[in-house]
């Protein structure tokens, strides 16, 4: 049997129009952007007009759409970048949520390392819901940025971002989200939430790896981390990535125009997945079910159970998921996100399961019924 | 043909072991074991954990076409053999933590999660030959008497061994490397590895320092005496010191002076003259048996150390209260032998049989011998 791939949510496969939008960018038409000449000329117009197609689908205006080389850079260059342009009047406070992807918690621990920020943590509970109280208080009266993302890549959980950006709108303070796995997803309109500034990624659509954008919001001022020939208004020198922004922008067009219909056919999906995991497997959770959720994530706890062992077997049997977080060794740790919401608890398996193009009924049914045998085998064991 | 789990350590046995059960048809799994995080290691910066060997492994395995993955041991390992080789120094003996890495984490680890992954069988690149009947199953000596592994598996559970297959005993040296350099293997011509695994560095006091109390005796300065308790000489912590060295004693003496005896209890190190060395008892506690136990008055070869000659004695067991049989016995040995060091390994052979072995707990000489 062929084996199955559940973990969009890690990377996805590349479309076949996005393949082929990029494909005269990375051959005949190779042009420098800033060049003068032709060939220049020819590759500024493909690189504007994908500019105003990531515009156009985000809610945006192209002068505020900058091409980056992904998420993990435009995370940092929200965050670090924010940070300085408050510095002015003493250290500035950094509030992100516990339940954060390491790109946003690794630059905030080294402002703070350094002594440039004053960071601290909201908490985020199982069923999505945050203390905007509590995090009034963190910012008040205080230089500060928020950054907590639109739909958390573990879990699948939908946070309040609205309501976050409508909170730091009122108190001055900037607000950033990563949306890399809401895009496509779940609604994301930047006319309708007020965030200042905003993280998108195209291998997580379907588009290539090591592009993405920073969505920077008229008014907000982001110093950039990379010095150079000025493009993308200085904000992120350095010679473009025609083929990629062209291939980030179809990504995007594609996600956003079919994400109703794709929802609902991952919702459908995640359902009959779930279903079929909580019958067949005994004492499994399903985490985070009370909340709400983007249609293309299921993460279960599965107690008594060797995570890393579980995902070996699976990958053994065909079916690829992803589960905690790896270091760099490529041994698994317990997810600091699956901690946050739920407690430490090594005894228990997190195993995530991410559905996306090309997922069938007979995928989903198959991971479930592989998961059961699997877990049997292991309970099993003496 | 079954799935097998091989341990790959990113060492040209190892990757050659995984090569043959593969030729041999086998649905082969490999494994590196992550044992300690070096990223906590003064001066290791970045550099994690044994990334090399992870990634010659992971290079090895992918040119022969097979799964390869990282089991995290660290807790298991930090507590059965790091902490063990800690406590052995601060006792004043000298540990084995490759023996205790064998006996007590890797192939239970490796067994434990092998059955969750559906393998059966388990097999590593260690340089001893095992033959399996319906009876039982029997450890041998490796093929190559150069290259022989067998000292640091005498505390393999038996209840494991019918589950252990060993492809590389049968080879010698130069034909590991010949079989490795013909499937163009990137570890073909890797040097051996000599370190401890969790000392980089292999200053292992440094380590000793980080992991005991900021004073404790056995890093303290103490006498070097003589074997009547004559003081003769200072030494700055018996931790760095094993029976039979010659190292770190200094000079002045008439003639050649080595490690006796250390005594924890009073910082001292007891040094003597070559011939002192020398003992014929040997009192084994810790005991394993990979088959029947040695009865009273059999006899045995001994080997005291790695890559000793293994000396001809005869089994003496000593009292216990234990109905399973003795936890404590005492090889009495033909001719007296050097250095015998408490705190290494004690394994007991029929020929080229691996019967078991135990930790040595002292050693002594005869009367008659004296």
């Amino acid at each position: 049997m062929d084996p199955i791939y559940l973990d969009h949510a890690a990377t996805t496969p590349l479309r076949e129009e996005v393949l082929a939008a990029m494909q005269p960018w990375q051959s005949d038409a190779f042009g420098n952007a800033s060049s003068l000449h032709r060939w220049g000329r020819a590759a500024h117009a493909a690189l504007e007009g994908a500019r105003a197609e990531v515009a156009a689908a985000l809610g945006a205006r192209p002068a505020e759409i900058f091409f980056v080389r992904g998420g993990t850079e435009s995370d940092n260059l929200a965050l670090i970048g924010s940070t300085r342009a408050k510095a002015a009047s003493g250290r500035p406070v950094l509030v992100i949520s516990s339940v954060e992807h390491s790109a946003v918690r690794d630059a905030a621990a080294h402002l703070s390392a350094v002594g440039a920020a004053d960071v601290r943590v909201a908490e985020v509970s199982a069923d999505g819901a945050l203390d905007l109280e509590a995090l009034a208080a963190m910012i008040e009266g205080r230089e500060a940025t928020v950054s907590v993302m639109w739909v958390n890549n573990e879990t699948g959980l939908t946070l309040p971002v609205a309501a976050v950006a409508h909170l730091a709108r009122a108190h001055g303070a900037t607000f950033h989200t990563d949306a890399a796995q809401a895009v496509g997803k779940v609604p994301v309109d930047l006319r309708d939430v007020p965030a200042d500034l905003l993280t998108a990624t195209g291998h997580k659509i379907n588009g290539p790896k090591g592009t993405g954008v920073l969505f920077v919001r008229e008014g907000t001022h982001v110093p950039p981390l990379l010095f150079g020939g000025g493009q993308e208004r200085g904000l992120r020198p350095g010679t473009e990535d025609v083929s990629g922004a062209v291939g980030f922008a179809t990504a995007l067009g594609l996600a956003v125009r079919e994400r109703e219909a794709n929802a609902a056919r991952l919702t459908r999906l995640r359902d009959v997945l779930e279903a079929a995991l909580v019958a067949r497997v005994p004492g499994l959770r399903v985490n985070c079910a009370g909340g709400p959720r983007s249609p293309h994530v299921t993460s279960v706890g599965i107690p008594d159970t060797d995570g890393a062992a579980l995902l070996m077997a699976l990958d053994l049997e065909g079916v690829a998921a992803s589960g905690g977080s790896a270091c760099h060794s490529g041994a698994a740790r317990t997810s600091h996100v699956i901690t946050a919401l739920y407690g430490a608890d090594d005894a228990t398996a997190t195993v995530r399961f991410s559905l996306g193009l090309g997922t069938t009924e007979a995928d989903v049914l198959r991971a479930a019924e592989t998961t059961g045998v699997v877990v049997e085998r292991m309970r099993a064991t003496p | 043909m079954s799935r097998v789990l091989v341990a790959m350590s990113g060492g040209v046995d190892s990757s050659v072991a995984a090569a043959l059960l593969a030729e041999a048809g086998h649905e082969v799994v490999g494994v590196t074991m992550k044992t300690f995080c070096y990223s906590e290691t003064p001066g290791h910066g970045k550099t994690c954990c044994g990334l090399d060997g992870i990634t010659d492994a992971r290079r090895v395995a992918d040119a022969l076409g097979i799964a390869h993955y990282v089991f995290d041991v660290e807790e298991d390992f930090t507590r059965d053999v790091i902490d063990d080789f800690v406590d052995e120094y601060a006792r004043g003996r000298t540990p084995n933590p490759c023996v205790r890495c064998n006996s007590n984490t890797k192939f239970r680890d490796l067994l434990v999660r092998g059955r969750a992954l559906g393998c059966d069988r388990i097999a590593t690149g260690h340089y001893v030959r095992v033959a399996h009947a319906p009876e039982g199953s029997t450890l041998m000596r490796g093929l190559d008497p150069s290259k022989d592994q067998s000292y640091f598996l005498w505390g393999l559970p038996a209840d494991l061994l019918p589950r252990l297959l060993f492809p590389v005993g049968e080879l010698t040296k130069a034909e590991v490397r010949t079989r490795a350099r013909e499937l163009a293997l990137v570890t073909a011509d890797k040097p051996e590895s000599q370190e401890i695994c969790f000392v980089p560095s292999g200053d292992y006091r440094d380590l000793l320092r980080r992991r005991l109390e900021t004073v404790h005796p056995a890093l303290e300065p103490g006498h070097l005496v003589l074997a009547d308790g004559t003081v003769v000489g200072e030494h700055e912590g018996f931790a760095g010191f094993t029976v039979g060295q010659r190292k770190r004693i200094g000079g002045g003496f008439a003639e050649p002076m080595f490690v006796l005896e250390i005594r924890p209890d009073g910082r001292e190190v007891v040094i003597g003259p070559r011939e002192q060395l020398f003992r014929d008892r040997v009192v084994i506690e810790e005991l394993n048996w990979l088959g029947p136990a040695p009865g009273p008055g059999r006899k045995v070869r001994a080997q005291l150390r790695y890559r000793a000659p293994a000396a001809v004695g005869e089994v003496r067991l000593l009292a216990s209260g234990r109905s399973d049989g003795p936890d404590r016995l005492e090889v009495v040995l033909d001719e007296p032998q050097a250095a015998i060091t408490p705190g290494q390994s004690a394994v007991l052979f029929d020929g080229d049989v691996v019967l078991g072995g135990g930790r040595i707990a002292s050693a002594g000489l005869s009367a008659s011998t004296r």
